[in-house]
């Protein structure tokens, strides 16, 4: 395999991503939606489940749009829209958390109107106290015996461990590619970074992995490199799709970084492997790099703060899913912070849809002409 | 007989209102401690520690109802705050930023700490931590876990209460550090008690809305449970109620209502807009009254002294912001009998996601329940920016036509 094909693996298995969950069902394995990162999916995996987050698409939202108000988050409307479609009719499972307001009060409208059998709904702590990590713990543990009792297969603690194995080599692996930009110019550019690491939340982690090492293997060979542009973090709540970065990546922007759920926020920490293999699970995501609507949001802060410099970064942007409240609230904060670091800051409110994006363009096109004029 | 505004709310902003923001102000002044702080958070704490609690959320509703809000909301969208986030959050952190002097009730104290819950909504917490990094003041955050199952206060899980009663005892320590003095359980005890007269009265001038015709309109509600959500643990509180009480007792009695002909009764959900509280008139205008609201239904609770800490978490956590919208519908089933009401408004509020999602349900599970429709209409509370008063009256006619 050349690495034009490796890359192509992991953006068919986004535009395939619903085959290969049906294929997987075929096989006599189960299949659990999730739709937020603070999901243990080691536990999911380690009930021989394929654990793959649940996605919305940019065609529009007329199903959803019934049920739920325009001033609803359009992502979570999307992926509901796309329950309500059909799309998701295959799971055995459905897992949502109170990880924000959109989430939380729209599980009830997942529980009235969606097909999915079976739904749980894991209550995250909004801080990682000691309390909150054994209420967490606790939380976990219910989850574990709810997927034993549902499906009627023990979870052993080596599967756990084998579990934790197999994501924090997944982990690594990201990480590695991830750092295949701190070069200038990079040897992979953000739109193929962005759908290896998207496709990681949707394929079985092991098949990732080996995905992950062939490119690692053959990458510094590669012959069409990208070009050299304007070195970008982006950063906000969550992005399912590459068009914003295409967009970036059309007019002299080179995506270099990210914080968002499904970027390095998913990926970014490790599971401690010494101890209790449930306990040490638990920890791993109260404690990772946090999203927006924990106590502890400086941390983010940080983490930006950290990749601009680890990924020689020249500019950031911040997209923010329009009702998504909790990152509205700290986007005039990390402007400041970032502005304090030197760094030109341009924000973004996005609608999830082509129209959403393609609105956008002009404004970035300017921004980054801006920084690039300035060097 | 009819007769519309009760005695006892006669200049209510006045002679309470006013006077609380100059008390707030004067107790900064003389260095005694003011904390702000968010509905669903358990106040009497405060209280009991004499802690003046300061409430953005009721000064953005008094900003709206001076028409003063939008141009609040304005100053805070300049510094990047989004439009699309709640208005209260806006008009408040507007109100932080700029000219203070003419800001209505000459703005907020400054607070000496913040204490907030994730038990109304995410918002809350994110709006106190951009205000505890403005004004340099600690910020406290009761996190409090959804009660995913609808669950009443006698029927919470275990480990949500645990978890809740787990972090009472550490807000005691930081209001003791904060405040450097020790907490007073005989005090605690007999705020209790006040906050449980306090609901008991309360819910009584509730019940006595059920009466036809209906004796006290959502105009009067939504001004005087400012002590039920507010300062439920004081004997302000209690004399107030004992005076309103009478009032709306001697009008049930005697049938004296807020209109003559009360052809439909009413359930109002979330908030007013608090810019237009006239609305209520317009409805009345209509022969509509609205008897009761969600809103004066998730304040009241009967707290155990003997067991403070347990039931202050028993209180406070299962409010319909933090439960599964089946208790909003269990709730809005019970007052929609128990007030034979014959219609109910669902307003949404642009800014607050759990005041938006989930009305869908709540109108299609009531209709199917008991057959009373349901008119959801797109609002926001305190920003009128998008409000279009003709567009809504005719709403409203045409809700009503269909009630018939």
């Amino acid at each position: 395999m050349v690495v034009m094909e490796v890359l192509q693996w992991f953006r068919n298995s986004l535009s395939n991503k619903h085959e290969i969950a049906i294929g997987w069902k075929r096989q006599g394995k189960r299949v659990i939606g999730w739709t937020c990162t603070y999901t243990p999916e080691e536990v999911i995996y380690a009930a021989e489940a394929l654990p793959v987050m649940v996605l919305g698409d940019l065609s529009g939202t007329k199903l959803a749009d019934a049920y739920l108000p325009s001033n609803s988050c359009s992502f979570a409307r999307s992926c509901f829209n796309a329950a309500l479609r059909g799309d998701y009719d295959y799971l055995d499972g459905f897992v949502e958390s109170n990880s924000c307001d959109n989430r939380g009060k729209i599980f009830d409208l997942w529980k009235h109107y969606s097909k999915i059998p079976k739904i749980y709904f894991i209550n995250t702590p909004h801080t990682n106290t000691e309390k909150a990590h054994e209420f967490f713990y606790q939380e976990v543990a219910r989850f574990k015996q709810w997927l034993e009792n549902t499906f009627g297969s023990p979870i052993s603690d080596e599967s756990l461990k084998k579990a934790i194995e197999v994501y924090n080599e997944n982990r690594l692996l990201l990480k590695k590619v991830y750092d295949l930009r701190r070069k200038n110019p990079p040897l992979i550019s953000g739109v193929e970074v962005f759908e290896i690491s998207l496709s990681s939340t949707v394929t079985a982690k092991e098949e990732h992995n080996k995905l992950l090492n062939r490119l690692l293997n053959k990458v510094s060979n590669r012959s069409d490199r990208p070009k050299e542009g304007v070195r970008l973090l982006l950063t906000g709540s969550v992005m399912d799709n590459a068009e914003l970065i295409k967009i970036i990546e059309a007019v002299g922007g080179c995506v270099v970084a990210d914080d968002w759920c499904t970027g390095s926020r998913y990926f970014w920490n490790f599971v401690d492997l010494r101890g209790d293999p449930l306990r040490a699970i638990a920890r791993r995501y109260l404690d990772k790099v946090p999203s927006s609507f924990m106590y502890h949001h400086e941390e983010r802060f940080r983490h930006v703060a950290d990749m601009a410099k680890r990924f020689d970064v020249e500019a950031v942007i911040i997209f923010v899913l329009k009702f998504c409240d909790t990152q509205m609230f700290d986007a005039p904060l990390l402007r400041d912070e970032l502005k304090a670091l030197d760094l030109p800051v341009l924000y973004l409110e996005w609608e999830h849809s082509i129209s959403g994006m393609a609105g956008l363009k002009t404004r970035i096109e300017a921004f980054i002409e801006m920084v690039g004029g300035v060097k | 007989m009819s007769e519309k505004g009760l005695q006892a709310t006669r200049g209510f902003y006045r002679n309470y209102i006013k006077k609380y923001y100059e008390d707030a102000h004067r107790t900064k002044a003389e260095k005694r401690p003011v904390a702000w702080v968010t509905s669903t958070f358990p106040v009497e704490t405060l209280l009991a520690m004499d802690i003046v609690p300061v409430w953005p959320e009721n000064y953005a509703s008094v900003c709206a109802a001076k028409q003063a809000s939008v141009e609040l909301c304005e100053r805070a969208e300049r510094e990047g705050f989004s439009r699309d986030l709640c208005s209260y959050s806006r008009c408040v952190l507007g109100s932080m930023f700029g000219e203070k002097e003419d800001l209505p009730e000459g703005g907020l104290p400054k607070p000496d700490f913040l204490v907030t819950t994730t038990c109304a909504c995410d918002t809350h917490l994110k709006w106190f931590q951009v205000s505890s990094r403005l004004y340099k003041a600690p910020l406290f955050l009761l996190d409090v876990p959804y009660n995913i199952s609808g669950a009443d206060s006698k029927n919470l899980e275990k480990a949500h209460v645990e978890f809740y009663v787990s972090q009472l005892e550490e807000l005691f320590s930081f209001l003791e550090k904060q405040t450097d003095q020790k907490l007073d359980t005989k005090r605690l005890r007999e705020t209790l008690e006040l906050s449980n007269r306090t609901s008991e009265l309360w819910m009584e001038i509730q019940n006595y809305r059920r009466t036809i015709p209906c004796p006290m309109d959502a105009r009067d509600a939504f001004s005087a449970v400012f002590f039920m959500l507010c300062i439920p643990g004081t004997q302000m509180a209690v004399d107030f109620y004992t005076g309103l009480c009478d009032e709306v007792k001697e009008r049930a009695k005697n049938s004296v209502g807020v209109i003559e002909n009360e052809e439909y009764r009413l359930i109002w959900d979330n908030l007013p807009l608090w810019f237009n509280l006239k609305i209520f008139e317009y409805l009345n205008s209509l022969d509509a009254v609205v008897v009761t609201e969600t809103f004066s239904h998730v304040w009241a609770g009967s707290l155990d002294s003997s067991r403070p800490m347990e039931s202050l978490a028993r209180k406070y956590l299962p409010n319909i912001a933090n439960s599964s919208v089946q208790r909003k519908i269990d709730m809005i089933l019970s007052l929609a009998e128990d007030f034979s009401v014959n219609g109910i408004v669902l307003p949404t509020n642009w800014g607050c996601r759990m005041m938006s999602i989930g009305e869908t349900i709540v109108r299609d599970v009531v209709y199917k329940k008991l057959g009373v429709q349901s008119l959801i209409i797109d609002v926001d509370s305190s920003d009128w920016r998008n409000y279009n008063e003709a567009q809504v009256k005719d709403r409203f006619e045409t809700f009503l036509e269909t009630l018939r």
